[in-house]
């Protein structure tokens, strides 16, 4: 059975880089199979993988050639470890509706059968928030049954987190999405673990892993390279090895109970004025 | 002399031959028993469809709005969804089958009807509607992609795979008749029951020519049951007459069930019908009776005491869905007819590679015009400004202002047709449709000879 897992966070958390890392990963480590469909109109959630090969998007191809002209060949390319990758782009910044892009996208591959049954993991990287009905396609009925969240210690990043588990809540009936966890892409804030832990807790969910800050990542970046491929030796490298590990083993899904506005005030006060 | 296949060239469309695709979905909703289609968009999205439905047929017909305003479209709409199929069911106690069918707008704001029948199949109808035999189908039809025509072929595919179980060989043959009139089925079931063929229509819509009781009016609604739908899983073979408007199901039930089935040709005309006669006799194994020999040799007899010598060389403009034009444009031609210009009304990318279509582009020795994606304004700038010469336009109401303005007779066929009496009543397909047509265009013709005293006494001596 091919699990289906969404990434969410707020933008600019890490989520990407978190979720290609872990690909690599599950791929390198695991010898998983993956799929990445990219569901951020900025079309950066393959770059690493792809060695920052600069990809045709879905949304590209169905402008220029039409619907029909679309086949999984066409779109889907290869990457480190022979994961699967597509974009699904988007309109150009302040036009149309992104959201129903990510629809389109997502039905689009479904129709012609990109998710093949032979795949362990499909991820979606989703931009930033559930903002609206588009953004929760990933985790719509038959679709992504697993979510993850990046998430860190800083103020912003629990709210978003907090809001994105008011998305699930409303999809966990209808669809039966669950929370398989909260990531912490460290940001070295203080008492960065205890505050993850403490909301996690709160929102009955897990902190899946604590992945520490290594300058190592950016390194990888530059180098248009996961972490995983760049330097499979480091400790930076065992760490998504140790998150891939978690993922793949998961048993603990949830629907979260999302904090109300005076509770996460609260948690942000006990932590942010600790000094 | 050839017969050229284009897109309209003009961004925009003025006077559409179409509506959107959720139209397609409530027509095929409407011919299911105790079934009530809520529409989730805006109220407009039901209220100008049952409008169309009730001026071609004058009848009344069921359909529900889950009425989007403002504030759906900003926090979503599914509530409206939940309350609608829950006041449905409080009032029309005999309804079973809901299909919640999208629009443009529930589309683009992602309202996940799949994810709210999940919710209500576990939630609501367990809760309040326990005993209540319910079934929810979500049928997505944005629309601003395809056109009634395909909301319909998405439709019919999304009832039949919805309901279709494999069981028991049942020994009967799936008919998809495609966007019907009562009088077209009338048609084919007695060719059926001439060919002693026990058929499941789809739908079984002859009651949509409804009668007046003594006990009072009453709301028209079609007759398929959920059990024929079921039963199309184990049916000897299904015959889908139109390509674009059924075709679709009788794929599905090909590939999932290994139930053969033959798509078109929609039976217009002589050579059609016989074709379809022996596409039946090819799935069920049933000869083909004398009788129908005979209803044949009638039609035949009817349409050649006029062919030659009122309607050879006749030029005709057709609009419409593909099927339905391409099947009136093959009779012209075989009534010695030319069919100049045929409009399609949606851009179906399927349509080059239709091989009735691809027949016309070889064997016209004609100038023929086909133009898909086509409107109104491709027939009337032609006839304004380009000196297109008509005798004769086929085509539904929306035309009718071309006809009355440039003098050219015209002969209703398609939906909606609301400006002549009781067109549904008759056929357009089988040797009886032949017949129909072919006589009504003569008639026609006829009435506008003598209106504009053009060899008006000819017919003394017809």
């Amino acid at each position: 059975m091919t699990r289906k897992i969404a990434f969410y966070g707020k933008g600019g958390i890490g989520k990407s880089t978190t979720q290609q890392n872990t690909a690599a990963a599950m791929a390198y480590f695991s010898g998983q199979k993956v799929f990445i469909h990219g569901c951020d109109p900025k079309a950066d959630s393959t770059r690493l993988i792809l060695g920052g090969m600069n990809q045709k998007t879905l949304m590209d191809m169905l402008r220029e050639e039409g619907e029909e002209k679309i086949t999984a060949d066409a779109v889907v390319k290869r990457g480190f470890k022979e994961i699967r990758c597509v974009e699904s782009g988007g309109p150009e910044p302040g036009v149309g509706c992104a959201g129903r892009g990510v629809i389109t996208a997502i039905d689009l591959m479904e129709k012609n059968g990109a998710y093949t049954s032979d795949l362990d993991f499909v991820f979606f990287d989703v931009l930033g928030d559930v903002v609206c009905g588009g953004f929760a396609m990933p985790i719509r009925d038959g679709k992504a049954q697993e979510v993850y969240i990046v998430a860190s210690g800083e103020m912003m990043a629990i709210y978003a987190a907090n809001n994105i588990c008011k998305g699930l809540l409303k999809y966990a009936r209808q669809s039966g999405v669950r929370l398989g966890g909260v990531i912490c892409n460290s940001r070295k804030v203080d008492r960065e673990r205890e505050f993850l832990e403490e909301f996690t807790a709160a929102i009955g969910t897990q902190m899946i892993h604590f992945v520490p800050r290594d300058n190592i990542v950016q390194k990888a970046e530059f180098n248009k390279k996961t972490v995983v491929e760049y330097d499979d030796e480091c400790n930076q490298a065992k760490e998504y090895g140790e998150l891939a590990r978690k993922i793949i083993e998961n048993k603990n899904f949830v629907i979260p109970q999302p904090l109300k506005m005076d509770e996460l005030e609260a948690m942000v006060v006990k932590y942010g004025i600790a000094d | 002399m050839a017969c050229e296949l284009k897109e309209k060239e003009r961004a925009g469309v003025i006077n559409p031959i179409f509506t959107c695709q959720p139209c397609g979905a409530q027509y095929a909703s409407i011919g299911i028993r105790d079934c009530i289609g809520v529409v989730h968009g805006g109220q407009g999205c039901v209220m100008f469809v049952r409008l169309l439905f009730s001026q071609h047929f004058k009848e009344s017909f069921e359909l529900a709005s889950s009425s989007v305003h403002e504030d759906g479209a900003v926090f979503g709409a599914l509530n409206r969804v939940e309350e609608a199929v829950d006041v449905l069911l409080m009032r029309y106690p005999h309804v079973k089958v809901i299909p919640i069918i999208t629009t443009c707008c529930t589309e683009v704001i992602g309202d996940d009807v799949d994810g709210v029948v999940r919710k209500l199949n576990e939630g609501l109808l367990k809760e309040k509607y326990a005993d209540r035999e319910v079934y929810l189908i979500p049928i997505h039809t944005p629309s601003f992609k395809g056109s009634m025509v395909s909301g319909y072929d998405v439709a019919v595919k999304d009832f039949v795979s919805y309901f279709a179980k494999k069981d028991q060989p049942n020994g009967k043959l799936n008919l998809i008749t495609g966007w019907a009139n009562p009088g077209d089925v009338t048609a084919l079931k007695h060719l059926l029951a001439e060919m002693g063929v026990d058929a499941t229509v789809l739908f079984e819509i002859e009651s949509f020519d409804s009668p007046l009781m003594p006990e009072g009016n009453h709301v028209s609604h079609g007759s398929t049951t959920i059990e024929d739908l079921t039963g199309t899983a184990n049916a000897l073979g299904t015959i889908a007459l139109n390509r674009y408007e059924g075709g679709q199901a009788a794929g599905y039930l090909e590939s999932e069930f290994g139930v053969p089935a033959i798509i078109g040709p929609t039976p217009i005309g002589i050579r059609n019908t016989d074709t379809f006669l022996r596409n039946v006799q090819k799935l069920t194994g049933r000869p083909i009776p004398e009788s129908l020999v005979r209803e044949r040799g009638i039609a035949i007899d009817a349409l050649t005491d006029f062919t030659h010598m009122f309607l050879a060389d006749k030029k005709v403009a057709i609009y419409g869905s593909a099927d339905l034009v391409v099947g009136l444009a093959e009779f012209c031609l075989d009534l010695e007819m030319k069919p100049v210009l045929l409009l399609l009304g949606d851009d179906n990318k399927a349509y080059p590679d239709d091989p009735r279509i691809k027949a016309l582009q070889e064997n016209v020795a004609f100038d023929m015009e086909v133009v898909m994606n086509a409107d109104l304004w491709e027939l009337e700038n032609r006839i304004k400004n380009q000196g297109l010469k008509l005798d004769l336009i086929l085509g539904h109401s929306k035309g009718r202002f071309t006809s009355i303005d440039y003098n050219i007779p015209m002969v209703r066929a398609g939906f909606p047709t609301y400006d002549r009496a009781g067109h549904y009543r008759y056929p357009v397909v089988g040797y009886a449709g032949a017949i129909w047509l072919g006589e009504t265009i003569a008639n026609t013709l006829f009435a506008d000879m003598e209106y504009k005293k053009n060899k008006e006494w000819v017919l003394n001596v017809w």
